[in-house]
């Protein structure tokens, strides 16, 4: 008799305590082999080696297509004992030969196709484009390692197969394995070993100790230097496994029991549907954990297909599995069949009916065996033992129900999801069947098909995790993340500063990619824009006061052919319903481009619309920060009026009204392709809204620079921005058709525009905000009212730069200490508000002095205050402000 | 331990063995139910592969095999008992692991007295 031994480190011994096992052919039983048993000391040794080998590196470093060639040469060496696998495997397991002899084929084919699929299309490293933590920018990526020791307990249904369930990916994925075979089924594991031992596998990557499970189970699960563990078998033993994994957070993957439905349709081909049902439940004599032993049938069918299911049963060869005729062969032990028939009369004593089978078999010319008849019991409540207990042998209880919807809930009724089918002509309904089960394979018009790129595992008490395809590749790998920071200095790290006095950010990115065409006739380039863009098809977005002006047709006309229509339908504070309305009728003219024309409101519509139009959904879907990867629909922006600085910011505000305040869309992605800046269409700007929104041009432009975001860049356009606007509103409001002080103001708005959208605004805006939002102050209005008193508070934390601010407004501050001359700024802001007759107090727009109180606690809470160049966190000092503005 | 066969014969082998403590919680778990049938030794499968022992309440057949022990009637049909043979029961009561651990001197599978197992009703 062959002798067989442990395979430990790369070698084959004895158990340390000496003792061995007989295993034998179920079919005779006559002895097969002697194999050494593992005990506790051996299962250590075992687990020493893989840990050993996984740390030294010489496979789970090696890099995922460098494992491919010995995994190819592993499969190699599995072909050249492909014919002792299959006889060996059908010898000890029961299985019959013709059935086992696809299983070192299947096994050489798994290997094979997972090595390839994990060094060609598993996602090793898997760059994060957008991490969502938009405070600390950086490159974000993910690696997949391994995760270690792996072990693995296989059943002894399929047991070389169900070893290379285990092997496979643990080893493909760069971890070490301890497999243990099942005590009944332990020579193929070993065969296994010696190819892999061929095939030059380092020493230690696999280790195969056959023992009891009841005395290694506990080693196996709870040795702290055992990573994970991949469990085929009970759900009872399953359950343990988990609980002592848990002791030691190990990994799991259990694929456990089942007791899945077979459901026979109404309109099912009736031969193809016996045999599925005949295949799905007598196959390897019912030993596998996904057959179909509920087989549920319609009762228009369920006399015709009973009789026929009865007869193909009746028709199976059961004989000695080494023979090529047979179609089944025996149970796997004499407890396996003393089990089975304590079933069947149990279900007898259920008062299901036993229509066939129920009854042992003996084979010519074989003194022994566990041969077991294939056995059918009828009229089966799905409530009774023998249809809720997996039985695990040649017993189908048939089941008959009236409808669709009662197959789905009988098939549902069960702890257990592993498997189950669907048998009918009509594929749609078949697959609307199948949805409904809540089972982790469901075969249409077929069964039992198992694929290497296809996952297979349980739902509820079935198991969990997956095995196979991608699924099963992840479960051997463990994630890692590494974020690397983009700019490495204490002085540009957002999160860093929570813990410091520091508050300034020092580093910063400058992206403002839009093209700006200026200058008096600059309409006339949207003809090449849009014909640079590649659109053919744009949208024209307005509002009723800016199409009724004429200017909307003014741009319809440049466009030639190219517009396909013009939405007027935009008021002023949009909100998302405005958006989701323009980019419907985008949608019905198929438009390819966006062309805002209009203040603020329109061109803020508009980021919204691109961005609904390019990603799908609703404008709610998209209220977030800095999460867009690709380019948006293109939009080509033309303000009519000079404030917001829309035209190239990265924001888009909107209202919500379920939220019942302002939210926004902030992204890089969002700034328009192009913004035109032609004075002709500011040029019909009333004075009062010339003057307002010009302060609110400045605000951007004086809080940008005294943000904690301040930076050179957006500080040189804000100083320009500044001592244009302070130079050039005067003349407009002199004189509303000076036309080259109007380009003056968009090209002052737009720069402003440029420096907040990057340096960030403060205070002012959070107090402009809440007297916007609470008392419908026009927002330029309310920047204007509040600015000079925030430059004061601000003072101390910005002297620097208010200084340089004065010094562009005009403001001789030779002699002047810095502290001076930044006052000195404030006091210019003042200067030239009331020489444009722009709004001093905030009474005179509408304020009551008892809000100030409630303004100040909403003001506080804004975002924009977060990079207020003085942190304010007191609403008292708020509410000083707004007293000195009232 | 002597078992006392239906028909009223009296053979001196063990069909139970009970570990400290098992009986007490058997006595609980009926007491709570308000249960007062026997207690059945019983195999059954809970998955994949692995059949195991279990304990079930249930009613007396004919042809089973009984015992009484400190109150509680213990039953398990004489194919069953040819099949595991002494079956000792013990109860734990650790944290995350609480229940019934069932091994026989015939265990019937490798994974005997590994999990643990309530009382089926």
């Amino acid at each position: 008799m062959e002798q067989y031994k442990l395979f430990i480190n790369g070698e084959f011994v004895d158990a340390a305590d000496g003792k061995t096992f007989e295993t034998i052919d179920p079919g005779t039983e006559a002895p097969i082999a002697t194999v050494a048993q593992a005990g506790k000391a051996d299962a250590e040794r075992a687990i020493a080696a893989a840990r050993k080998a996984f740390d030294k590196g010489d496979w789970s470093g090696l890099t995922p297509s460098a494992r491919i060639a010995k995994i190819q040469d592993f499969a190699d060496q599995v072909a050249q004992q492909g014919l002792r696998l299959a006889a060996t495997e059908c010898m000890e397991s029961g299985r019959t030969i013709s059935y086992a002899r696809y299983a070192p084929l299947l096994t050489i084919g798994l290997l094979r196709n997972l090595c390839l699929l994990a060094a060609t299309k598993f996602p090793w490293e898997e760059e994060i484009p957008v991490s969502g933590n938009v405070f600390a920018p950086g490159r974000e990526f993910i690696r997949r390692e391994p995760i270690g020791v792996c072990v693995g307990i296989i059943p002894w249904n399929l047991p070389l197969e169900i070893a290379f369930w285990k092997i496979a990916p643990a080893l493909i994925m760069g971890n070490t394995i301890v497999l243990k075979p099942a005590s009944y089924t332990p020579l193929t594991a070993l065969i296994a070993a010696e190819a892999a031992k061929a095939a030059g596998i380092p020493n230690g990557v696999i280790n195969v100790i056959p023992g009891p499970g009841g005395e290694l189970g506990k080693t196996l699960c709870t040795h702290p230097d055992v990573d994970k563990i991949a469990f085929t078998g009970s759900t009872e033993v399953g359950r343990e496994i988990m609980r002592l994994a848990s002791n030691t957070v190990k990994k799991v993957t259990l694929e456990l029991g089942g007791k899945s439905a077979n459901i026979i349709l109404d309109d099912a081909d009736m031969e193809l549907a016996v045999e599925g049902a005949v295949f799905g439940t007598f196959l390897h004599q019912g030993q596998l954990c996904e057959s179909g032993t509920r087989v549920l049938v319609s009762s228009k069918i369920y006399d015709e297909f009973l009789d026929k299911m009865k007869k193909r049963a009746e028709s199976l060869r059961i004989g000695y599995q080494m023979d090529p005729t047979s179609h089944m062969g025996p149970l796997i032990s004499k407890q396996q069949l003393a089990t089975v028939e304590g079933y069947v009369k149990l279900g007898k004593e259920e008062g299901a009916e036993l229509i066939t089978g129920g009854k042992r078999v003996e084979v010519s010319g074989i003194n022994g065996g566990f041969y077991y008849a294939p056995t059918i019991f009828a009229n089966v409540n799905n409530k009774m033992r023998i249809a809720q207990e997996e039985i695990f042998g040649p017993v189908a209880c048939v089941i008959k129900f009236d409808s669709d919807e009662e197959a789905v809930a009988i098939a549902n009724d069960s702890i257990y999801g592993l498997g189950g089918g669907v048998f009918s002509t009509n594929t749609a309904r078949a697959e609307r069947m199948a949805r409904g089960v809540r089972t982790g394979t469901m075969w249409i018009n077929n069964y039992h098909v198992l694929a290497d790129f296809c996952p297979f595992g349980g739902y509820k008490q079935s198991g969990v995790g997956r095995e196979f395809g991608l699924a099963g590749l992840h479960e051997y790998t463990q994630v890692k993340r590494i974020h690397v920071v983009a700019i490495a200095d204490h002085k540009t790290n957002m999160s860093f500063q929570l813990m410091s006095d520091y508050k300034k950010i020092d580093g910063f990115s400058y992206n403002c990619p839009t093209t700006v065409i200026a200058g008096h006739g600059a309409l006339s380039a949207i003809y090449k824009a849009i014909a640079d863009l590649g659109c053919r098809r744009a949208l024209i977005l307005t509002d009723p006061g800016v199409r009724k002006a004429g200017l909307a047709q003014l741009v319809k006309d440049a466009l030639v052919d190219f517009c396909v229509g013009i939405y007027d339908n935009i008021p002023s504070d949009p909100d998302l319903e405005t958006v989701d309305a323009a980019t419907t009728v985008a949608r019905e003219l198929e438009a390819d481009c966006i062309v805002s024309v209009g203040g603020g409101s329109v061109i803020d519509t508009a980021k919204g619309v691109c961005v609904t139009l390019k990603n799908g959904g609703k404008a709610n879907d998209h209220l977030n920060m800095l999460v867009l990867t690709e380019p948006q629909t293109p939009h080509i922006a033309i303000p009519t009026t000079a404030g917001t600085g829309s035209e190239v910011t990265n924001v888009a505000v909107l209202t919500s009204k379920s939220a019942g305040r302002k939210l926004f869309i902030v992204d890089t992605k969002i700034m328009p392709n192009v913004a035109i800046l032609d004075p002709r269409f500011t040029m019909s700007l009333p004075k009062d809204m010339t003057v307002s929104t010009a302060m609110d041009a400045m605000t951007h432009a004086i809080e940008a620079m005294t943000s904690t975001m301040a930076n050179p860049i957006c500080d040189g356009m804000a100083l320009q921005a500044i001592r244009l606007i302070n130079e050039n509103l005067p003349l407009v409001v002199a004189d509303g058709k000076n036309e080259k002080a109007r380009l003056n103001l968009q090209l002052a708005a737009t720069m402003a525009g440029w420096a907040f959208t990057i340096a960030q605004v403060g205070l002012a805006h959070g107090m402009a905000h809440t007297v916007g939002t609470l008392h419908h102050v026009p927002h330029g209005a309310a920047c204007g009212i509040v600015l000079p008193k925030v430059m004061r508070y601000n003072a101390d934390h910005a002297n620097d730069k208010l200084a340089q601010v004065a010094q562009v407004m005009g403001v001789n501050i030779h002699g002047m200490t810095e502290r001076d001359a930044a006052l000195a700024a404030a006091d210019a802001v003042e200067d030239l508000m009331k020489k444009v007759g722009h709004p001093m107090r905030l009474r005179d727009v509408g304020v009551t002095e008892e809000n100030l109180a409630i303004c100040a606690f909403h003001a506080i809470a804004d975002t924009a205050v977060l990079f207020n160049g003085r942190p304010v966190s007191d609403p008292n000092e708020v509410l000083q402000i707004y007293t000195q503005c009232y | 331990m002597d078992l006392i066969v239906q028909e009223g014969v009296k053979r001196d082998i063990s069909i139970i063995k009970l570990e400290p403590g098992a009986i007490q919680a058997i006595k609980t778990f009926l007491a709570d139910k308000g249960i007062h049938q026997p207690i059945r030794i019983d195999t059954n499968f809970s998955g994949c592969c692995d059949a195991s022992l279990c304990l079930r309440v249930d009613n007396t057949l004919d042809t089973d095999l009984t015992i009484e022990l400190e109150g509680i009637t213990f039953v398990i049909n004489p194919d069953t008992y040819q099949l595991v043979g002494e079956v000792t029961i013990s109860y734990v009561d650790e944290e995350g692991r609480k229940g019934f651990v069932l091994k026989s001197s015939k265990p019937i599978g490798e994974w005997d007295g590994f999990g643990v197992s309530d009382i089926k009703i």
